[in-house]
């Protein structure tokens, strides 16, 4: 009985976070006539809303952009933030823990109170409008850096003394003996740090006005703001919103495993 | 192979010396045992060769080449890790292949050594697993392939055996003993465990706070230590100790203590210049006091505390005058504890050590 209840609850939670998205889902798919509505299948299924949305502003090379700039920034953070968190565990160096104080000292800082000096940055660079500015202000990532550090800490040293013994320099003890063995937090990084930059709009709106440049939830936001009212027009919006969505949401799907595992993932075993 | 050189080593960690003027010759060919208490710098010294860890003075080669600064790749040495050190990621085959293919060595002669090493170790049936599908003795034959397969220079043990269980660790040492005698290659063997080190070794080289304490074969380290500490170090149970002084007995000299006197047999009395009067350490390994039916004036009385049967031996733990010592007697009807007992011993098995520690007896040397 107490069994039933918990799963009634559950399927009740559920619907709550599940129904928003599928109405929204079904939405895109319905004739202006049904968009008021909240059943959740159309009566006629169509694909105007879509090709309105492609028509009326360039959401193919906003998703391209979207593609390009995520996945970069992806990884860079993976490659620059590994190596930072392999020196920063495993190498011994001057002003080590400085180094260390001053990463974590990073996170503190609000990430709108840098907005300004970096903007400023970026003009005085002559990077607005390209991919540099969209790119370069995410390449490097504390959060990455400590998470990735904490799991390097755990690798047993002899590990490294096997490699080194076999021949290997650092690198290749990060790239062929670390990451093999974090390829949990690396893919928690790598999510983590893939749907931040896929989501990110307040950034590229100050940087990029080209409109071939723009990201696709920035196109989206303007998109949304200057795309008319009605209920077209709300199905219309719900499509891009609907591109924007669904490839993180494929994503997760396939790496989900990697990501519940480096939640869970308490050291090295075996 | 080659031979291995410390000249005058010292290892510094910030104000903490962990070895101190360590001065070792190893001959080609050669397996020395380095054996001593936690913290003694025996591992140090091995991960100094290895150049995984630097030298803060003096010299290490190899051969004749002086390696004091070289990194680990250009050493020629392979290591065996207490934890195996594999690489989760890559099976057997992989492990024991990768040193050579990062050296670029042709894929024909990998596959080669790879069977040689596999043949000798009876690992061909675990060669396409991980290190996760094995246990921890094949774990270690593995980590003892990927070793073998670089024919080094020099071979290198830290504590192989120490995460594998008594009867594992057993059957291993033999496989190491096998395995070093059939290649031939110079070895250095840490390792705390006196059976590994009375069993394996050439020669022993017995470690305290950094020092080297002796050198020898184990036999003679055994036979004759040179001071109290080794005395005390080597063999299991520990020797016995019994504190006291020299008398002089018209031309003899005895042993004196509260709980016995005993006359020295001409071979174990100590030098000339030894006085009558000095304060002196008597020590007596377990296996060479017997139980003794009635007392005698050069047996010690006690009370029987505790027998441990092992089998074949028994432990006796005495107390007399208040100390406990350890005989190893055969096993047989041993006394009930709480009843009184008396414990000879062979005057020509005696130790005797000065106040400062160093061995009385003229056969035994300091390093």
């Amino acid at each position: 009985m107490r069994r039933a209840v918990f799963y009634v609850v559950l399927a009740l939670a559920a619907v709550a976070f599940l129904y928003p998205f599928l109405w929204m889902a079904a939405t895109t798919f319905k004739s202006p006539a049904e968009v008021g509505g909240l059943s959740l299948l159309p009566d006629q299924l169509t694909l105007d809303n879509y090709r309105l949305m492609w028509a009326r502003a360039p959401f193919g090379r906003a998703l391209f952009n979207s593609l390009f700039v995520a996945t970069t920034i992806t990884l860079s953070v993976l490659v620059f933030g590994s190596a930072a968190a392999y020196a920063l565990a495993r190498l011994s160096f001057p002003g080590r823990r400085v180094l260390n104080t001053v990463t974590v000292a990073v996170l503190l800082v609000p990430a709108q109170l840098t907005l300004i000096p970096m903007y400023t940055l970026i003009v005085q660079l002559g990077w607005v409008d390209s991919y540099a500015a969209l790119i370069a202000p995410f390449a490097f990532n504390a959060t990455a850096i400590l998470i990735l550090r904490q799991f390097f800490l755990q690798v047993p040293r002899s590990l490294m003394d096997a490699a080194r013994l076999d021949g290997m320099g650092e690198l290749r003890i990060l790239f062929t003996v670390f990451w093999p063995l974090a390829k949990a937090p690396l893919a928690m990084v790598g999510i983590l740090t893939f749907m931040g930059a896929w989501n990110e709009v307040l950034w590229p709106l100050l940087v990029v006005r080209d409109e071939q440049l723009m990201t696709l939830p920035q196109l989206l936001t303007v998109f949304s703001l200057g795309g008319g009212a009605g209920p077209r027009a709300l199905a219309t919006k719900l499509a891009a919103a609907m591109v924007l969505v669904v490839p993180v949401v494929v994503a997760y799907t396939f790496l989900q495993r990697f990501f519940i595992e480096s939640l869970a993932s308490t050291g090295i075993k075996g | 192979m080659a031979s291995v050189s410390f000249e005058h080593v010292r290892k510094d960690f910030g104000t903490a010396t962990v070895v101190r003027d360590f001065d070792l010759e190893v001959a080609d060919g050669e397996l020395v045992v380095l054996v001593g208490g936690s913290g003694c710098g025996k591992s140090t010294i091995l991960r100094m060769l290895a150049g995984l860890e630097s030298v803060t003075s003096g010299i290490v080669r190899i051969g004749e080449r002086e390696v004091t600064h070289l990194p680990p790749r250009e050493r020629d040495v392979a290591m065996v890790f207490q934890d195996y050190a594999l690489y989760p990621h890559l099976t057997a085959r992989g492990n024991i292949s990768l040193g050579l293919r990062l050296r670029k060595v042709p894929k024909a002669e990998i596959d080669r050594r790879v069977r040689w090493a596999a043949e000798i170790l009876e690992l061909q049936p675990l060669l396409d697993r991980k290190p996760k599908q094995m246990s921890g003795g094949q774990r270690q034959r593995i980590a003892m392939g990927r070793a073998m397969v670089r024919e080094p220079a020099v071979f290198l043990f830290d504590e192989p055996l120490s995460n594998l269980d008594a009867h594992l660790r057993g059957q291993m040492r033999h496989e190491i003993a096998r395995m070093q005698q059939r290649v031939g290659t110079t070895a250095l063997y840490v390792t705390h465990d006196q059976m590994e080190a009375m069993t394996l070794g050439d020669r022993l080289v017995v470690l305290d706070g950094g020092r080297i304490r002796q050198v020898g074969r184990p036999i003679d380290v055994y036979e004759a230590p040179a001071n109290k500490f080794v005395a005390g170090f080597i063999g299991t149970p520990p020797m016995n100790f019994l504190e006291g002084r020299l008398e002089r007995e018209r031309d003899d000299l005895a042993f004196v203590s509260d709980v016995l006197r005993i006359p020295l047999a001409a071979e174990r009395c100590p030098g000339p210049s030894a006085e009558s009067g000095e304060a002196v350490t008597l020590g007596v390994r377990p296996e060479d006091l017997t139980l003794a039916d009635a007392p005698a004036p050069a047996t010690l009385h006690g009370q029987l505390i505790l027998a441990e049967v092992l089998g074949a031996t028994t432990h006796l733990h005495v107390e007399v005058g208040g100390r406990r010592l350890i005989a190893a007697v055969p096993s047989g009807p041993a006394p009930a504890p709480g009843a009184a007992v008396n414990l000879s011993s062979d005057p020509h098995r005696l130790h005797l050590f000065a106040a400062d520690g160093s061995s009385l007896l003229q056969d035994s040397h300091d390093a």
